[in-house]
């Protein structure tokens, strides 16, 4: 008997103590945030989304070795010695053509792996975090811009036409 | 055999129960067995629990043949949740095994890391820069913490306390937020690297991380007047999967668990990995001050006392952290000599995580063996929950503290 009413004194005042920490948080400010209207500040280093710059890749395929779990699919193509692609930002020649280069994001498990030995670090992981799409297919994202290097073939193409008429001429 | 001394707790003035109350727990089966009319015929009842449900703390089934009210027996079904780490391993070089140790056990995945990477650089004898060495300690305790938060804010829950969850998800979400502007991930990290970490502490970490720790130390407080001493809390855990210290052993439990049953045994002290050796703490063991020695209230409390001793190991290594370089010890390639194997441990927050390693000389493992803490323990669910009512089970899966990512790996 005594037992029962110990409990039922015990069970108050512990559940007492317990309120008292929960009354307190009444008067202190709220931790939460509005998320859609508000938001928070992600750091420096936040690896969320990636992101390849494609005019500073050379194709150099060492992040798709690097990823483990296979999202980033490369295809390159070799150009001739006379045909220029151009520098990256720094300064890198680009001996490649880019054909394709997708990511998967729906695969991409977020390690960030990709991103260490990329060597003119054209692929970085932003801290771009809101990424949902309504189809799945639209989670891979095409970088590469193939079209760029047709207009460089047609031009040199059209150079050497030229350059063989002249000498025939 | 360790040592089985047991320590001296102060309690708060109050909340003080019986400690030697013996509670009316039907046992079985001497106790429950039918009396009287042989004519009636009863036969246990078969009753799944999960996958899906919210307090298996992930998609553990557990098969109940049950009494009427009373388990009679439990048999977990594990595999929901298996990805074939090992087998996965043996395709990915050395570095690319990382992101896939913390998915692991997902709420510890800097402890995972570092198992796995102490076990590979053993392999390729590397010396680690002392920098590393406490930027390791450091962000495993962090992890410790927020492992150990959410092993408390969930069990608060599955008992029936939603308040402390809320609680201990908001300091974890500073613990995050730390982790967040060191290496830009929140779970997941793929931090701590062969020989090396990914980042070095960004500039301002030791200031954010000692006022967390500040403001930290008081809430522990807070959760023992909320939750650890609360009477309701203290009778549906208290006497409740007591795990003798004969039967500890037998079971292979290790960590948190072990601990609860008053053996004095941590890693981090007894076989000290990495610089563990150079810090000051104590372990935290059981004692049976509510009921008896071993039962889930005992396993829980263990938990919140070694997050105080996490918070004195983080404070003592922020202290004592050279500079230095991280990223010096980093090998370019990894490829450990041919036929090399070996075997490490490490404590994370679960207990006793070991790592097997077998090389063949190229960059791929040819073997990656994971004895994980957590598949032991789910071991001793049948014999803890047995005799039991059915809503104890509850509390029983709670206080071992389980994590289905590492037990089906």
């Amino acid at each position: 008997m005594g037992r029962y009413f110990s409990n039922i004194v015990q069970s108050i005042s512990t559940i007492w103590t317990g309120m008292n920490i929960t009354l307190k948080h009444l008067f202190t400010p709220s931790i939460t945030l509005q998320y859609p209207e508000e938001r928070w500040e992600m750091p420096e280093r936040a690896r969320n989304q990636l992101f390849n710059d494609i005019d500073d890749c050379i194709g150099c395929d060492q992040c798709a070795r690097a990823c483990p779990v296979d999202c980033i699919y490369i295809e390159t193509e070799k150009v001739g010695e006379d045909i220029d692609l151009g520098l990256t930002s720094k300064g890198t020649k680009k001996r490649l053509k880019v054909l394709r280069f997708d990511i998967d994001m729906s695969l991409c498990c977020y390690c960030g792996l990709c991103t260490y030995p990329c060597p003119t670090e054209c692929l970085i992981m932003t801290p771009h975090y809101e990424a949902s799409v309504y189809d799945r297919t639209d989670l891979l994202y095409k970088y590469a811009k193939p079209w760029e290097y047709d207009d460089l073939e047609s031009a040199d193409a059209s150079k050497d036409t030229d350059k063989e008429a002249a000498t025939a001429g | 055999m360790a040592d089985t001394d047991t320590q001296q707790v102060d309690r708060p003035e109050g909340a003080i129960p019986d400690a030697n109350v013996t509670v009316d727990r039907p046992g079985y089966p001497d106790e429950v067995a039918l009396e009287g009319d042989d004519n009636i015929e009863s036969e246990l009842m078969t009753l799944n629990m999960g996958p899906q449900h919210p307090s298996t703390h992930g998609v553990l089934r557990l098969e109940l043949k049950t009494d009427g009210e009373i388990i009679e027996h439990v048999r977990p079904h594990i595999g929901y949740l298996h990805r074939c780490f090992e087998k996965h391993a043996e395709s990915l070089s050395y570095p690319q095994v990382i992101p896939f140790t913390d998915r692991m056990d997902y709420l510890a995945a800097m402890n995972n890391n570092l198992a796995y990477c102490l076990a590979v650089e053993r392999l390729l004898e590397i010396e680690i820069p002392e920098r590393v060495e406490y930027v390791r300690v450091i962000i495993c305790e962090l992890n410790r913490l927020a492992s150990h938060l959410v092993s408390f804010g969930t069990y608060g829950m599955d008992i029936g306390a939603f308040t402390p969850f809320l609680f201990a998800f908001r300091e974890r979400e500073d613990i995050f937020d730390l982790f967040e502007m060191t290496c830009g991930a929140r779970m997941l990290y793929n931090y701590i690297w062969v020989g090396g970490v990914s980042h070095d502490f960004p500039p301002g970490f030791v200031e954010k991380c000692t006022a967390f720790l500040d403001k930290f130390e008081g809430k522990i407080n807070d959760y023992n007047n909320l939750l650890s001493y609360n009477k309701i809390f203290i009778e549906r855990t208290a006497n409740i999967g007591v795990l003798p210290v004969d039967k500890a052993y037998s079971y292979n439990l290790t960590g948190p668990n072990l601990r609860g049953s008053g053996v004095k045994w941590d890693l981090r002290r007894d076989d000290p990995y990495s610089i563990y050796d150079r810090f000051e703490f104590d372990i935290p063991v059981g004692s049976g001050e509510m009921g008896q020695l071993g039962d889930c209230w005992d396993r829980y409390m263990v938990r919140i006392r070694e997050m105080g001793e996490s918070v004195r190991i983080i404070r003592q290594a922020l202290e004592q952290m050279p500079d230095g370089d991280v990223h010096k010890a980093v090998p370019r390639n990894v490829r450990p000599p041919k036929d090399a194997e070996c075997y490490t441990r490490s404590e994370t927050p679960r207990g006793e995580m070991g790592i097997y390693v077998i090389s063949d000389g190229s960059n791929v493992p040819y073997r990656v063996k994971v004895k994980s803490p957590c598949f032991t323990a789910i071991s001793a669910m049948n014999f803890l929950t047995r005799g039991h009512y059915v809503a104890d089970i509850i509390a029983v899966i709670g206080s071992i503290d389980i994590v289905l990512g590492e037990v089906d790996r």
